[in-house]
């Protein structure tokens, strides 16, 4: 009893001792606290920028102006139209790349300051979840009308308002947008004609958020939104990038698109088997359109389609092919590697992470699987349907996924 | 038994508390004790490193270069505060140019000596790790006003570190050397900016190409290279033009009628491209492709453009293979590489001239069909 008595003391003052320690950690951290604005944006549309100009580096374009740019929203100039200051900058906007995941993974993958869309590393107010899809790859920005300005600035890490003032007065675009509360845009910076060079935007207003899509469908859209005259320019006049493969010259103003999908994308060959009712299927038109915003139909596919996926996760891969209309699959005269084709056959293969090489012979340019394979739940890895939109720009070929909100994993 | 392991349970229970508590106010003593730096210290610069001009002088191997900045009066302010950036030339660099002496810049005019000196020396300091990796053409001011163009082959994206700097088409044979109030690097050439000149204004100045001069003339090719348009000319001096048995008496009897001026001199000039010899090498590390191809103005001929370090001395070179046309049945005309390194990358204010060692095409091979 006794020595039991005093244990419970020894456990009294253990916890005296304890309560000593929490009030002195509890004052510690008391006394670093601050108070934090947290920024809002009243009535706020949903707005994504991609800049289509692209560019590489090599001998005969080094003294090309290089289209790398600080998007300024409502700027605000000085007495000499020198922007000052803005209410929204989307600085280091370079060429996109030919990937837009579906969450805005640039920021923890890279150190590099140069952002290949807006917002993508910028650390603002993104959107929400609507209808399921999750917007965070879309910046919050004040709906109503705003002035849009893109400028171009020199590639280094210096931020646009740190510049000398002679190098903030080349402005490629200077207009005024008018956005709707709660709508979602994309907006395209783009070359609109080859030949005189003249560049332009294209703002679409998105609906995949307001459509009625079902989770076991996989849904794309086509456009092709090259500059007018790029596909019939002279081969020298083209950047030359053998990653765009049979892209690299351009396509054709009207083209139809078939869809192969392919059984297992562990096997990278393009003469792998297909699944059953999908070998160079006839899905969409595309015409080149780079005035009209209208969002182009969109088509589906089952995630389900392959007998071996398990309800869970899938291994298909999918291959677009464009064809001149009259062109198709079975007539097509072209060798299985010709890459210039005169835009009359391009072709894209969309698996694994898309940087991948083909081990068959094969003209397709390559970019990520459109379904995603992630771990969720107890899932490792569990596919998900998406929603894409596959654009041609000149001799580039672009894939946006925009996915469901999804469980988090469980480990 | 039970009341006995009791006991022995609750020690470490006192234990901990104990040793938490005792920790707890290390801790704080810890924090109290830890903002106390007064017997800090700071190791002293070394003050024995040099300043610029001083740096210069006490190097052999700058005689030439001192020289230079005695006679611009450069010395005091390269001694003075900075920061600088120093691109010295080596005395063989003076010497690739004919100054073999320091009484050599005596015969020069001082003010455009020290408008090229000036231009040798930024006024900042620009060490390697400040400029961008696989820039290219990134201009910095100079002393004298007017900017200079400097490359850098970092690395291959497909693998690879190379670390080759370019100032003006001009190697840095030795990077990062600290002095006193800046940074100095060596290189390999003397720059040659000519400022205002425009390539028509630096051709007409050169009496040993005279010939090129008075063909262009003759073909209705001149009067373009005094326009605010970019070329990149190919110039062969008298010498290299007879090779392909063009004169001055030959010129005066060639009727123009006959012949494809854009061919005959045309092939000299390429229309809106700003190289350096060294952009050539800069591309092929960076990019694998140093190479750059294109048809001559109005004519259905090709050319091949390529540079880089030329075997046995790996100085910059390059090479021009004219075709007569772009695919692999066109037959070679000519193919000329030419290697006077330091007679090459003349800034004008509108393009490049570099020398060419050979003339490219024989009056017979652009004769009017």
């Amino acid at each position: 009893m006794k020595n039991e008595r005093l244990n419970q003391r020894m456990i009294k003052t253990g916890f005296l001792q304890w309560a000593w320690l929490f009030a002195v950690c509890f004052l510690l951290l008391n006394s670093g606290c601050v108070k934090v604005e947290y920024s809002k944006i009243d009535d706020p549309a949903y707005l994504r920028v991609f800049n289509n100009l692209n560019y590489i580096q090599t001998l005969g374009s080094k003294d090309n102006k290089v289209p790398f740019f600080c998007m300024l929203i409502n700027p605000v100039l000085d007495a000499n139209g020198i922007p000052t200051s803005a209410e929204i900058v989307g600085d280091f906007l370079d060429q996109r790349d030919a990937y837009a995941p579906p969450y805005p993974s640039h920021i923890g993958t890279s150190t590099s300051v140069n952002n290949p869309e807006y917002p993508g590393k910028e650390n603002v107010l993104v959107g929400p979840i609507l209808n399921g899809f999750d917007l965070s790859s879309w910046a919050q920005v004040p709906s109503g009308k705003m002035r849009i300005m893109f400028a171009y600035r020199p590639k280094n890490t210096v931020p646009f308002f740190q510049l000398e003032n002679q190098l903030k007065k080349d402005i490629l675009i200077d207009t005024v947008l008018n956005l709707t509360s709660k709508e979602v845009y994309t907006l395209h910076v783009l070359q609109k004609d080859f030949v005189t060079k003249r560049t332009g935007l294209l703002l679409r207003q998105e609906i995949f958020q307001k459509l009625p899509l079902s989770d076991s469908l996989t849904y794309v859209n086509f456009y092709n939104m090259s500059a007018k005259g790029y596909w019939e320019a002279d081969k020298s006049l083209k950047a030359q990038d053998y990653l765009m493969a049979s892209f690299q010259g351009g396509m054709k103003d009207e083209m139809n698109v078939f869809l192969s999908l392919y059984e297992d994308q562990s096997i990278l060959s393009a003469r792998a088997a297909t699944i059953p009712g999908f070998k160079g299927k006839y899905i969409a038109n595309v015409k080149l359109n780079t005035a009209i915003s209208d969002v182009n139909p969109y088509v589906s596919f089952p995630v389900w389609a392959s007998n071996t996926g398990n309800g869970i996760t899938t291994n298909m891969w999918q291959r677009f092919d464009f064809f001149v209309p009259g062109m198709d699959v079975s007539n097509n005269p072209f060798y299985e590697a010709s890459t210039d084709n005169g835009g009359n056959w391009v072709s894209v293969n969309c698996l694994q992470n898309g940087k991948v090489k083909m081990t068959s012979n094969d003209n397709a340019a390559i970019l990520p699987n459109l379904l995603v394979n992630i771990h969720s739940g107890v899932n490792n890895p569990k596919t998900f349907a998406t929603v894409n939109t596959i654009e041609v720009v000149n001799g580039r070929v672009y894939l946006t996924t925009i996915q469901r909100k999804y469980a988090p994993p469980i480990y | 038994m039970k009341k006995l392991n009791n006991v022995k349970d609750s020690k470490p229970v006192l234990h901990i508390g104990k040793m938490l508590f005792a920790l707890a106010m290390a801790l704080q003593l810890l924090f109290i004790t830890g903002c106390k730096h007064d017997d800090l210290s700071v190791a002293l610069p070394n003050e024995n490193i040099r300043p610029a001009a001083d740096f210069v002088k006490n190097n052999y191997e700058m005689r030439l270069f001192y020289a230079a900045l005695k006679k611009t009066g450069y010395t005091e302010q390269l001694n003075g505060a900075g920061p600088f950036t120093v691109f010295a030339p080596t005395d063989e660099a003076f010497n690739r140019l004919g100054i073999y002496s320091t009484a050599d810049f005596d015969k020069m005019n001082v003010d455009s000596l020290k408008k090229i000196i000036g231009y040798h020396i930024l006024p900042r300091k620009l060490m390697v790790n400040d400029m961008p990796s696989n820039g290219v053409d990134i201009r910095y001011a100079t002393l004298s006003g007017s900017e200079l163009y400097l490359s850098r082959a970092a690395f291959n994206p497909s693998g690879g570190e190379v670390n080759e700097l370019y100032i003006d088409g001009v190697e840095v044979i030795r990077k990062d050397v600290v002095v006193a109030n800046g940074v100095l690097h060596l290189i390999d050439n003397v720059m040659k900016p000519n400022f205002n000149k425009t390539v028509q204004q630096w051709l007409a100045e050169h009496a040993d190409y005279s010939v090129f001069v008075k063909g262009l003339k003759k073909f209705n090719l001149w009067d373009q290279l005094a326009t605010g348009e970019t070329f990149t000319i190919f110039a062969p001096n008298n010498q290299a033009l007879e090779n392909v048995g063009i004169t001055e008496a030959s010129l005066n009897t060639l009727e123009t009628g006959k012949y494809i001026g854009d061919r005959l001199f045309g092939a000299y000039i390429l229309y809106g491209r700003h190289f350096f010899i060294s952009d050539s090498q800069v591309f092929s590390l960076i990019n694998s492709n140093g190479v750059y191809n294109y048809f001559l103005k109005k004519d259905s001929y090709y050319m091949n453009f390529g540079g880089g370090k030329l075997y046995p001395e790996f100085k910059l070179g390059y090479s021009l293979t004219l075709r007569s046309g772009n695919t692999v049945s066109d037959v070679i005309l000519n193919s000329v590489t030419s290697n006077l390194t330091a007679k090459n990358d003349n800034l004008c204010s509108n393009g490049i001239v570099h020398h060419l060692i050979s003339g490219l095409v024989r009056p017979e091979q652009a004769i009017k069909k």
